[in-house]
């Protein structure tokens, strides 16, 4: 690891607390921080702390699932959206949603549950006789997610018009919904699927000169894919089922990390689940606060900065 | 020579024949092959809730209702006979049921509606859609908007809607009744009430409760400014905790929510919305357990029943009042 390297982790790892600090001081009802009564430690405590916390994971986990699945794709419009991982979560989490309406564990099941049957279709779908490509994988994915879309809006009309609302503003990224025991199982899962996509950063380096090399060097290129695509289903899918479908992280903090730390999957991966942490809550922040006491939802607001920041992006490059 | 002859002839034989394949096939429409039109339908003109001048027939026949207040309205009314198509929403009275589906509010199906040939389509501002309502305008078939956001409006709007249908000999007695039950309510309440002659009312209680009004639990919706709850609430003794919240149904913050502390809590009565959101787990009303359900089609229609939903959160704000009732 070079002294840039190092630099640019320790300044993300600031600001990470900063945003963190500076999300906990705002929110629609202004708090006195250091001398809370018991309503008002209650409002911190088990509304704003546990959203913040939450938001950091679903962005940690939507950058990582990008950071690994863009390596492994070697094509830099991979993310979970493109590739049907996230609608798979979404449509399961819309099914635990409509039918077990009061079983609330169904949903991250559910979710984890749809993710790795979209990421098992995509794969089936691309793989033919002569071995898999990428370019077959891209298009699978992007029929996987159009199929799932459609049929996430052909169940939407079986809800009544009180559900369509929470499932329309769900569906748009909403991270309100947090929990203390919500944010224990994103945190858990965004760990492990971190974890694991570190544990190949490696081979997917490799894999990012081309899966021949790869092979040629050792790399268990069938292996690597496996474990990638199921550490982004395990994120994914925990992160939609806590908060909906929040665009554009997956997407634009990897190429972030990239132009910052070079390509090298060891940094990008750590350094992309803490940019991504920043830029949701970051976004929640404004999504709290902007039209207060009313709230937006955060995946409007990540859109809304994201789509201009990819936009610049493409033109840098 | 004689050839090209015969082939004019064939052409203008087909021709005929098509135009009366034609002639027969359009018996119905309103212009006939020759251009002219029949007997034209009397029309007048009337203005709708939106303050626009639209012409519909002397006489309705044929109505369709794209929300499930406007059918009740129409019920209501005794224009229920004339309702040829409704939402997949409307549920309310069982004859509804029966009546021919068009799709919901925000997605109505264009083609059906058209096939049923109304002379009125019935729409509330709520269902936006205003492309929808220029296609049908084309199609020489009014489009009526009515959307009375307060109980007052709903009263005032059955009036006219009786007016529009020629149905005042039955819906007199029905709009008479509501507005004193809605009066008893008042009443009994020992509320200050006056009318004035705009059917405007104003109303005092002595004390008022503060009620937060629970439309979905997770993501919270509640109401907000000019929700037509607003006055259902005060006219039965309370007051919504969230009256100053910008537009009708808001997303509310939880955090807002925490330091709202409502004495008592309604919950719109639905499979999702069996409990107060945890940020009130701290307020009065789930302390003192006052937690209420009102039937969510009963509290989110601006419709007749609306009088039936003050009567039962009067008698939840204030059963001492009730008790001998």
């Amino acid at each position: 690891m070079n002294r840039k390297a190092i630099i640019i982790g320790i300044s993300l790892l600031a600001a990470l607390a900063a945003v963190i600090i500076l999300a906990a001081l705002l929110g629609a009802e202004r708090l006195p921080i250091f001398d809370l009564n018991e309503q008002q430690a209650s409002i911190f405590y088990d509304i704003r702390l546990p959203r913040i916390l939450l938001g950091a994971c679903v962005g940690a986990s939507l950058a990582v699932a990008g950071a690994g699945l863009q390596s492994l794709l070697r094509n830099p419009l991979a993310e979970p959206y493109l590739l049907g991982v996230s609608n798979g979560a979404a449509l399961g989490t819309m099914l635990a949603f409509v039918f077990f309406q009061s079983l609330e564990i169904t949903r991250p099941l559910l979710a984890f549950a749809g993710a790795g049957l979209a990421t098992i279709a995509v794969y089936r779908m691309a793989k033919s006789r002569s071995g898999m490509n990428v370019e077959r994988l891209v298009l699978s994915g992007v029929i996987v997610t159009t199929f799932l879309s459609s049929v996430i809006v052909m169940l939407t009309t079986l809800l009544d018009a009180a559900k369509l609302r929470s499932f329309t503003f769900w569906l748009l990224g909403d991270l309100s919904q947090a929990t203390r025991n919500g944010v224990y199982l994103s945190l858990g899962a965004v760990i492990i699927g971190t974890i694991i996509l570190m544990s190949q950063a490696r081979a997917l380096n490799l894999m990012m000169v081309g899966e021949r090399d790869a092979f040629d060097f050792g790399v268990e290129v069938g292996r690597v894919r496996m474990l990638v695509f199921g550490a982004a289903s395990l994120v994914v899918g925990a992160a939609v089922a806590a908060s909906g479908s929040v665009g554009y992280v997956g997407l634009i903090v990897p190429h972030l990390v990239r132009l910052s730390v070079g390509s090298d999957n060891r940094l990008v991966v750590p350094f992309s689940a803490i940019a991504g942490a920043i830029f949701v809550v970051f976004a929640d922040t404004i999504a709290r606060t902007a039209i207060a006491p009313r709230e937006l939802p955060v995946g409007a607001v990540t859109a809304l900065i994201g789509a201009p920041m990819f936009i610049y992006l493409l033109r840098r490059n | 020579m004689k050839r090209l002859v015969i082939k004019k002839v064939g052409i203008v034989v087909i021709l005929l024949l098509a135009s009366l394949f034609l002639v027969s096939c359009s018996s119905g429409s309103v212009v006939n092959s020759n251009g002219t039109t029949p007997a034209p339908v009397p029309m007048r003109q009337v203005t709708d809730d939106l303050e626009r001048t639209i012409l519909i027939p002397t006489k309705i026949t044929r109505v369709v209702s794209l929300a499930p207040n406007l059918t009740e309205n129409i019920f209501a009314v005794g224009a229920g006979d004339r309702l040829v198509g409704v939402t997949t929403f409307c549920n309310y009275p069982e004859e509804a049921k029966s009546i021919a589906k068009i799709g919901d509010t925000m997605t109505p199906n264009m083609e059906s509606i058209i096939a049923l040939k109304p002379d009125v389509v019935f729409v509330s501002t709520a269902s936006q859609i205003e492309t929808f309502m220029k296609t049908l305008e084309a199609n020489g078939i009014a489009v009526y908007v009515t959307n009375p956001t307060t109980l007052h409006e709903v009263l005032r709007g059955l009036r006219n809607l009786a007016a529009l249908f020629g149905t005042e000999e039955t819906a007199d007695p029905v709009v008479d009744q509501l507005t004193s039950r809605y009066a008893a309510v008042g009443n009994t309440l020992d509320s200050l009430l006056r009318i004035d002659e705009d059917m405007g009312a104003f109303i005092e209680c002595r004390k008022p409760t503060k009620v937060f009004v629970q439309i979905s639990k997770e993501p919270l919706f509640t109401i907000g400014k000019d929700s037509f709850l607003d006055q259902v609430l005060q006219i039965a003794g309370g007051y919504s905790a969230t009256w100053n919240v910008e537009t009708p149904f808001p997303k509310l913050s939880k955090e807002t929510a925490a330091v709202l502390n409502p004495e008592a809590i309604i919950l719109s009565d639905s499979e999702d919305n069996q409990e107060p959101n945890d940020a009130f787990k701290n307020s009065p009303a789930v302390k003192n357990g006052r937690v209420y359900r009102v039937n969510a089609d009963i509290i989110s229609r601006p419709g007749p029943r609306l009088v039936d939903a003050l009567e039962q959160i009067a008698r939840q704000l204030h059963p001492e009042k009730f008790r001998n009732k």
